[in-house]
């Protein structure tokens, strides 16, 4: 059984169809990765696990749990956790305060040390307030605030947008190391050099419809996938 | 006349009121800083606690147990009030939530009108806080100081479930990013209906204080919601110290114009309220973006 | 809602109401009703038809009524009872126009805000009003103990003269000025204003972005609200033969707000059938129930009830049910809205006409040499980020120009700044050669410059055809007019460019449904049809393609290619192939800069678009 199976998923935002019978599956400590233009879907598909958007039509079927209908903070209690694209930190919060809340209703929750241990910049930082951190900062927060539920599943929404390129590298290091240890990771990304570093398996979605499957290896021998669906 | 006497007992007397503004205020502005819900029956709510606590009273004769009944039947009404009609309405245009929580308030005023009459109702200060206390140039009510006091303690023990508890920081993040909160495992209905409990908490520990002072009346509510208001619009919505310095800047507007003249100190504070509201529209320690 | 139409059927409801306040005195004393009740519901009616404008209408709730309320009264009061003025009807025409210069000055206070500070402002207002009229001004209003001594009016008709007091002559007198009052009212909510106040309620932010002053259509409402108010607060002190300092009570405010809930928002009648309850049950509950003071008890529990279950009212819910009757009277013809492919995407619409789109705003002055549009060194910064940075941007008069760029690109921002919804940080903006950096949605508009939403903002509760006129008015009537009772069919052109933007955006079939019964993709069309509606000389669409399913972007391409012929178009999309098939030139954005500007074919090779779209992985 896979951790992760979406069957037949349709999602709306308003009334805007924008998820048009999704398939997909998830297995345990794979990497799976989402591309495709913006407004193609990708960020719905994952609100959509996350219960932050409420799908039309479908099942999520979270091992074995069905997750549709459900509200977010139960669905973050199966086990799935979800960093926003706008990453949603909480300003008036500082780090550790942070750290603490997420940490709050999981029963598995890791202890500080280890979320600074991964992120010692975090440590650094640990009395600083959400507002006065760097847009690094920011997402290295908002991962370890996800990474503190221990969660089954993390979903990455573009985690590397609108970051320097050192700092990219350093939080790519960090996803590699955890999917080395075996996290199962969904990732949402535009920078395909780092997506195809990390993910095993790719999912090509393209106004609001899955449009290809398969290893990313395939896609790095097929430029002309990419072409079709990313470029111009 | 303006004499020092005269002055500083106003003054006092601005203290006092500014102090028990600041306390309504507070909650007012939380509920409404975490569930973006205008609690227009929080004058009633206010109300409500005095009664409470003097029925508790009449039947136990300590004032302690006055003030705990008080507050505790508000929170346990305010509780109520968010579980069974407020969490309705979150989906609901702001109009409707203040419609319903004005009808609310009437619902409190008339149920309370019933029940003891339009006679006023009072209770005796403690006995370790009755008489008058000599400051050297004045002399004073004792009771109106440990007023001050009382307040004070309440508003530190806000201050701390706000800034330094558990409770406060989820409390503070839902005020931020109410969805995040959820997607982090936290049930949010549960924190507002909480924050709600509060809220209603405060105003009704600040009606039965200030029973002693001065008698209830059913309709002391109504004046007591204009008030808060205006306090709100002033430091600014949503934010605990802005309730707070609006509340002892309201307190001492209306007891220092009283000294010129007392019809005009109600006029005095909507004025000051226009000048804010011209010059700083968020208040003076708000924040941009709500309303 | 009251739809004013034409012809016979326009007058029925006012000649219903004719007909009740005709037959009342002989039905309604039979259920217990006395003169002084029935006269109190007509002052109180009318009292709440103006508050329905404001709060039914115009979306205002405003807590503060009862200041204009006594204001009014007072002021007509004092000169009939203290100035020695003789003629009522002059008095109380004073008082109106007093009452409306208060509602204008505390209109420009309490309107700097909106939703809850507004209400709040309001509720401020009322109390201070009070404390005025009972201490600083006690000289001229009698303090706690009114005014007494309000004569009732006198009127000569030559062969007789009819002296109003107390009872049946009253009832006819008030009658009589409820009726002109709602007939008034019934005028406005006909007219374009009423029809602008709508819209404010319903989307506040598109009606300033078609090109209306919303500040100025809520002054108005508050304005109008606040005479009516002052009207009937004269009328209460004739009526009474005294003036009462509780008209001034937030309790008075109070009580108004619940009548007119109880009665039914939006209805303009709701008000007397809610003060018509109120006062009735008060009577009945506490004389033959003898519940004594529990009736306002019952009333609020009643108002509480309706507010969750029942928000339009006891006439709302009433016309609603007739409604509902006469639709499933009616066959089932109409087809249920389109849903997925299969139905027709631009349902059989006549596409003999291949109608011609609203002509771009005619300049008025010669066409002005240049580019119609030219951006420069435009900047917008949110703390330390760089939404946009020194974008140097200009477009040909007829031009158009696509515009992409990935994500966090500040493609959106770039529009925002265009159309002045937000104000750049640095840099200018010049349309036809006018600098409008800075002006303000509503002026860009008006000058010629609009935008088709990424996310719908339609007037959600009126029908396309509604949808359409609102900003069409603003373009025939420019962004404030007071024409309170003109009929919107009298205003040249307007009906015939309604009619030609919904045949322009295949809507023609559709102009009559409410925008929630639409399928997705006829609300999008709608989206750009109110946009063209305000006959922009400079069009842009943000992402008008988003959501749509293969067909639907098929025929929405066809749309915007006819649309585009005789005005300058930007397009922003992430729909590549459409975008290049549409497009005469791209803009690329990246990261808040251009990153290179040229034609489709010349973008597609471009190696540094690649690179931004496919981040460095082809090597």
């Amino acid at each position: 059984m896979s951790l992760i199976e979406v069957k037949a998923l349709n999602s709306y935002y308003g009334d805007s169809h924008i998820l048009f019978d999704v398939d997909m599956h998830v297995e345990r400590n794979e990497v799976v990765a989402l591309i495709g233009r913006n407004g193609a879907g990708k960020t719905t598909t994952l609100k959509s696990l996350m219960g932050i958007v409420r799908p039309s039509a479908g099942s999520v079927k979270f091992d074995g749990v069905e997750l549709v209908g459900l509200p977010s903070h139960a669905i973050a209690r199966a086990g799935m956790q979800l960093v926003h694209e706008e990453r949603r930190i909480f300003g008036s919060l500082n780090v550790e305060q942070n750290l603490v809340l997420a940490g709050l209703t999981a029963p598995n929750r890791w202890p500080l040390d280890r979320v600074y241990e991964m992120f010692p910049r975090l440590k650094e930082r640990r009395d600083s307030r959400g507002t006065d951190l760097s847009g690094g900062e920011q997402q290295m927060l908002a991962i370890a605030r996800a990474l503190v539920r221990d969660p089954k599943v993390v979903l990455l929404d573009e985690p590397f947008e609108g970051l320097a390129p050192v700092i990219v590298r350093d939080l790519v290091a960090a996803c590699r190391v955890l999917a080395a240890a075996g996290q199962t990771i969904v990732l949402v990304e535009q920078n395909l050099a780092a997506t195809l570093a990390l993910a095993q398996r790719v999912y090509i979605v393209n106004n609001g419809h899955v449009v290809h499957e398969g290893p990313s290896r395939e896609l790095k021998e097929q430029p002309k996938l990419l072409e079709r669906y990313l470029g111009v | 006349m303006l004499s020092l006497p005269n002055f500083a007992a106003q003054a006092f007397n601005g203290l006092v009121l500014g102090a028990l503004l600041a306390l309504i205020a507070s909650g007012l502005t939380i509920i409404y800083g975490t569930l973006g819900v205008l609690n227009l029956a929080h004058g009633a709510m206010f109300m409500v606690g005095g009664y409470a606590g003097v029925v508790a009273y009449q039947y136990s004769g300590s004032y302690l147990v006055a003030v705990a009944a008080g507050s505790l039947f508000v929170m346990a009404l305010g509780l109520l009030m968010e579980r069974v009609v407020i969490r309705h309405f979150y989906d609901r245009p702001p109009e409707d939530q203040i419609l319903v929580t004005f009808g609310l308030g009437i619902v409190y005023v008339e149920l309370v009108r019933l029940t003891f009459g339009s006679l006023s109702q009072s209770m005796p200060p403690p006995s370790w806080a009755a008489g008058i206390t000599s400051l050297g140039f004045m002399i004073y009510p004792t009771y109106r100081l440990a007023v001050v006091g009382i307040v004070a303690v309440a508003l530190l023990a806000l201050y701390l479930v706000l800034y330094r508890s558990r409770l406060g920081m989820i409390v503070r993040a839902g005020i931020e990013d109410a969805v995040m909160v959820d997607s982090l495992g936290i049930d949010v209905y549960r924190v507002f209906m909480i924050v709600f409990g509060i809220g209603a908490m405060a105003a009704g520990f600040a009606g039965i204080v200030n029973v002693p002072i001065a008698p209830i009346t059913p309709d002391v509510g109504e004046s007591i919601l204009v008030e808060t208001f205006v306090v709100v619009v002033i430091g600014g919505v949503g934010s605990f110290p802005g309730a707070v310095l609006g509340g002892l800047i309201a307190g001492e507007i209306l007891s220092l114009t009283s000294m010129v003249d007392p019809s005009y100190s109600q006029v005095m504070l909507f004025l000051v309220m226009t000048f804010v509201l011209v010059v700083r529209p968020r208040g003076l320690l708000g924040e941009q973006g709500r309303a | 809602m009251i739809e004013a139409r034409r012809g016979i059927r326009g007058l029925a409801f006012e000649g219903w109401t004719a007909l009740a306040l005709v037959v009342a005195p002989f039905v309604l004393p039979k259920i217990g009703f006395v003169p002084d009740t029935m006269n109190r519901v007509l002052v109180f009616g009318l009292f709440g038809v103006g508050f329905d404008l404001l709060f039914g209408f115009a979306g205002l709730l405003s807590f503060g009524q009862s200041a204009f309320f006594g204001t009014g009264g007072f002021v007509a009061a004092y000169l009939l009872t203290r100035m020695g003025l003789t003629s009522v009807m002059l008095g109380l025409a004073v008082g109106v126009v007093a009452a409306a210069v208060a509602g204008l000055l505390v209109g420009m206070i309490a309107l700097r805000r909106t939703g809850i500070y507004f209400a709040m402002i309001t509720v401020a207002i009322a109390e201070v009003f009070f404390f005025m009229e009972n201490s600083p001004l006690s000289d001229y209003t009698g303090g706690e103990n009114g005014l007494p001594g309000v004569p009732g009016p006198t009127f000569n008709f030559g062969f007789a003269s009819v002296h109003v007091t107390g009872g049946w002559s009253m009832y006819v007198f008030l009658a009589v000025c409820y009726f002109v009052g709602l007939a008034l009212a019934r005028r406005i909510v006909a007219s374009p204003v009423g029809r602008i106040f709508v819209a404010i309620r319903d989307n506040p932010l598109r009606a300033a972005a078609v090109g209306h002053d919303v500040h100025a259509y809520k002054l108005l409402a508050f304005v109008i609200a606040a005479a009516y108010a002052g009207f009937a607060g004269g009328l209460l002190g004739v009526l009474q033969g005294y003036m009462p300092p509780e008209a001034f009570t937030f309790d008075t405010s109070g009580q108004l707000i619940m009548q007119t809930v109880i009665g039914g928002l939006g209805t303009l009648i709701g008000p007397l059938v809610g003060a018509a309850v109120w006062l009735y049950l008060r009577d009945f509950l506490q004389g033959s129930l003898g519940m004594g003071a529990s009736w306002k008890l019952a009333l609020g529990v009643v108002f509480v009830l309706l507010v969750f279950f029942l928000r339009r009212g006891v006439v709302g819910g009433l016309s609603d049910l007739i409604a509902l009757a006469r639709s499933s009277a009616r066959a089932p013809g109409k087809a249920a809205p389109g849903g997925g492919d299969d139905a027709p995407v631009f349902a059989a619409a006549p596409q003999n006409s291949n109608p011609a789109p609203p002509p771009a705003r005619d300049p008025g002055e010669p066409e002005i040499a240049g580019p119609i549009l030219q951006v420069r060194d435009l900047s917008k910064t949110y703390g330390g980020l760089a939404a946009n940075s020194e974008i140097n941007f200009s477009l040909e008069r007829g031009e158009l120009r696509g515009v992409i760029g990935p994500n966090g690109a500040g493609k959106s921002t770039f529009f925002k700044m265009l159309t002045c919804e937000i104000n750049p940080s640095s840099g200018s903006i010049h349309f036809e050669g006018r600098d409008i950096t800075n002006l303000g949605v509503t002026e860009v508009c008006q000058l010629g410059l609009s935008k088709s939403y990424q996310v719908n903002q339609l007037f959600t509760r009126l029908t396309p055809r509604e949808n359409i006129t609102i900003a069409a008015l603003a373009e025939r009537r420019g962004k404030f007019r007071l024409d309170l009772l003109r009929n919107p069919a009298d205003i040249p052109g307007l009906s015939q460019q309604v009619h030609s933007t919904l045949a322009l955006v295949s809507l023609t079939e559709r102009a009559d449904v409410p925008v929630s019964g639409l399928a997705y993709g006829e609300k999008r069309r709608l989206e750009i049809g109110l946009a063209l509606a305000t006959s922009p000389s400079l069009l842009l669409l943000d992402e008008p393609l988003a959501g749509m399913s293969p067909r639907e972007r098929v025929e929405t391409v066809k749309l915007l290619k006819s649309i585009s012929k005789g005005r300058t178009t930007v397009i922003i999309d992430h729909d590549m192939d459409a975008l290049f098939e549409m497009s005469e030139r791209v803009t690329v954005l990246q990261l808040g800069k251009i990153l290179v500007e040229g034609t489709p074919d010349e973008i597609k090779a471009n190696a540094a678009v690649r690179e931004a779209y496919l981040g460095g992985v082809l090597e």
